[in-house]
């Protein structure tokens, strides 16, 4: 259904976009925060000038804020709504009625409130629907449009009602911890260790998609549906499934904006951010810089914010394909003492060298756990030892004798964490280790909670120094 | 005037009896019949203490009802009669509700001791829990032996997991271990009358019998924290047999290596 109407619309320049209001929503007027990175750049730079939009308005026509979303057509997002065409348009001076048959492989909803012309003189327009039937197709407008369509032109009804509907589940649901805008900085968020996820990296750590790619939407239904032990993240399974589908959308919607401001920043950040600024007024004029800003947001930051858009795109999309997915091309190696002792050669040698982490015996407890480590942004050493995230939280490495694994305990989930890596954390990918070699780590690694010594064990039967050269 | 306060206070004890009469046969007091064979007795102890309530406050309301009555109708020159401090009465009103609650409490004793008492267990689940139940903020953990062991209280290799669903045989005894990963939760299954604390610590065994397979909700019973409201979970009482069904289709999920997909994808 979704599809098609990403189809449909897709050849609609100039519809770029649906705003989707939600309606019957009384807490009062909430936004999108903008980042600390977006705050960051000078005034000029946020807000833009009569020129060319800055940050802020870039982002605020593209995505809205939470009462008035807006569908960016350009991202792979599923927004939902029908896509219909009219077939019939009869007005009089006080009641418009209109008949819609349905584009092909799609069902007109039992219910419908709005429809959006797509094309056609009203393209854009958004009118309510006073009644619907979901049989013949016929409805009757709320009021008679300014411009009226003719047979042929393409619309949608109700456009955007998943998204609309995820973002209810998502308000009640999610952002008392992930926040109104995906930051993980709700209200109980600050009672947490580790920190809920801040989705605007576009970063999520457990997938089964390679290192180099998103996270696919079946991996974002697998944590909804199956939470994270080990973590405050729990389990929503006893929900439907088109609410969590429409929860995995709206959770992407707002991954994707918080990636899209973090690119827009970065294309000012260098030049215009407050510390930038400061150190150019040095040798330069404020005038000159403020003018220079302006000349830049008006000819070439436009162009670069549909790139950006079209980068995105791309790749969250490619994240939903085959192509992303890891799949091993043996199968699992069957678990035997032999493979677990060839899982904890391969486990301390120095090419994988996962003890540097995780600690000979597995216990999460590596010399790096305790070493200082430099912010790779920053340059500057964190406070604390230990490792740390992107999103700059301590993160330490799993102790693996507990048999809590956070993304799963499944073989495949095991296998899909060495072969990508933990993205967002100092978990590599291991993708250039044979896959047997992987499957032999996956039944080591499940067999150290019921060792009962597992480090003495390690130490008499396998030296590191012999293995693994 | 002085007459509507005691006609008032007549009034509802009748309200109090025609509702007692009429709620259980409506369903008002529960949310469903109950659906465990310890339900069924758990309602009787239910309504033996109604019956009782209901005894007590009609007889107080019609006493309430018959002074005031007594005072309306006799003249203003009677003097009136203080019973402070009169030790027969105080005898007679702490006796009577004595004899109640003694009685209350020992009827329910075998009621009590068929939930708690390890011992008045069946026989058959007694050393036998189906899974461990593991209360957490704020979900439920659910582990099962391997199809074919015994579930032990430390986790075993090849145990199986899942999440906010429990598979359990329905028509027969079943128990399961109640624990708990941080604070104290409160195991609540309705319409089952289920209801037992997780406490910290502690495996607690608690077993039912479901009278009919189907779908039964868990709540969390006891404030747990700022997600108290999020611990619901689904118990599915099935036949043993598909039960057993179940647990093997969970065995081959949790075996997942992730390869049978890419025989799936070559052949397309």
């Amino acid at each position: 259904m979704e599809t098609s109407i990403k189809i449909t619309l897709k050849n609609q320049v100039l519809l770029g976009l649906l705003a989707l209001s939600v309606s019957g929503c009384s807490d009062g007027d909430s936004s999108f925060a903008y980042s600390q990175r977006t705050q960051s750049l000078i005034k000029e730079a946020q807000n833009g000038s009569e020129g060319g939009p800055g940050v802020k308005q870039t982002l605020d026509t593209r995505f809205g804020n939470p009462q008035q979303l807006k569908a960016w057509m350009k991202l792979p997002v599923e927004w939902g709504g029908s896509a219909a065409s009219v077939e019939s348009f009869a007005a009089s001076d006080t009641e418009a009625r209109i008949k819609f048959v349905a584009q092909e492989g799609v069902t007109l909803p039992a219910v419908a409130s709005s429809v959006q012309f797509v094309t056609g003189e009203g393209a854009g327009q958004s009118i309510a629907l006073t009644a619907w039937d979901e049989k013949t197709g016929e409805a009757v407008l709320a009021g008679v449009p300014d411009k009226t369509p003719v047979s042929g032109d393409l619309c949608v009804i109700d456009g955007g009602s998943t998204l609309k509907s995820g973002r209810v589940l998502y308000m009640r649901h999610c952002s008392h911890c992930h926040g109104a805008a995906g930051d993980g900085n709700g209200p109980t968020a600050q009672y947490m260790i580790p920190k809920p996820r801040d989705y605007r990296h576009g970063v999520f750590k457990f997938t089964s998609t390679n290192d180099q790619s998103k996270v696919s939407r079946n991996d974002l239904l697998r944590v909804l549906k199956y939470g994270i032990p080990g973590t405050y993240m729990p389990s929503f399974l006893l929900m439907k499934e088109d609410e969590l589908h429409a929860i995995v959308e709206y959770v992407r919607f707002l991954s994707m904006r918080g990636e899209y401001e973090r690119r827009l920043v970065n294309e000012l950040a260098s030049d215009y951010s407050e510390t930038a600024v400061s150190d150019r007024l040095a040798s330069e004029k404020a005038s000159d810089i403020v003018e220079e800003l302006q000349s830049f947001l008006k000819d070439e930051f436009p162009a670069t914010a549909e790139t950006l858009g079209d980068d995105l795109a791309e790749i969250w999309t490619s994240a939903d394909t085959e192509d992303a997915k890891i799949l091993p091309t043996v199968a699992r190696v069957e678990d035997s003492a032999e493979s677990r002792q060839r899982g904890r050669e391969l486990y301390l040698s120095k090419t994988l060298n996962c003890a540097d982490c995780h600690g000979i015996d597995g216990a999460g407890n590596g010399p790096q756990t305790v070493a200082f480590e430099k912010n790779p942004v920053t340059n500057e050493l964190y406070p604390e030892a230990g490792l740390h995230d992107v999103w700059d939280n301590p993160n330490q490495p799993r102790n693996l004798q507990r048999g809590i694994f956070r993304g799963g305990r499944r073989p495949i989930d095991l296998f899909c964490r060495i072969h990508a890596g933990i993205k967002g954390s100092r978990m590599p990918s291991f993708k250039n280790t044979p896959h047997e070699d992987i499957w032999h780590i996956v039944n080591y690694l499940l067999s150290l909670q019921f060792e009962s010594d597992p480090g003495t064990i390690a130490a008499k039967s396998v030296a590191p120094s012999e293995t693994g050269e | 005037m002085k007459k509507f306060w005691a006609l008032f206070f007549w009034f509802w004890p009748l309200v109090a009896i025609l509702v007692c009469a009429v709620a259980p046969s409506r369903g008002w007091w529960f949310p469903s019949a109950p659906l465990s064979t310890l339900g069924h007795q758990i309602d009787g102890l239910f309504y033996l203490i109604l019956i009782i309530v209901t005894v007590t406050f009609v007889g107080t309301q019609a006493a309430l009802g018959y002074a005031l009555w007594k005072g309306a109708t006799k003249g203003s020159t009677q003097k009136a009669w203080f019973s402070h401090g009169s030790h027969k009465l105080e005898i007679i009103w702490t006796i009577v509700p004595a004899f109640i609650l003694v009685f209350i409490s020992l009827t329910q004793l075998d009621v009590l001791a068929e939930i708690r008492v390890i011992s008045k267990f069946p026989d058959s689940v007694r050393n036998a829990p189906v899974a461990e139940v593991m209360a957490r903020q704020f979900e439920w953990r659910i582990r099962y032996p391997k199809p074919g062991q015994q579930l032990m209280n430390v986790p075993q290799p090849g145990d199986l997991y899942f999440v906010n669903e429990v598979h359990v045989p329905a028509a027969i005894p079943t128990m399961i271990n109640l624990r708990t990963q941080d604070v104290q939760h409160a195991f609540f299954v309705p319409r089952l009358r289920v209801k037992q604390d997780a406490v910290p610590g502690l495996i607690i065994p608690v077993w039912f019998e479901i009278e009919k397979a189907g779908e039964y909700e868990l709540l969390c019973a006891e404030l747990c924290g700022w997600g108290h409201y999020k611990m619901k979970a689904r118990i599915i009482a099935d036949s043993p047999k598909g039960v057993s069904e179940y647990l093997t289709r969970l065995e081959q999920e949790q075996n997942e290596d992730g390869v049978a997909e890419v025989d799936a994808s070559k052949e397309q």
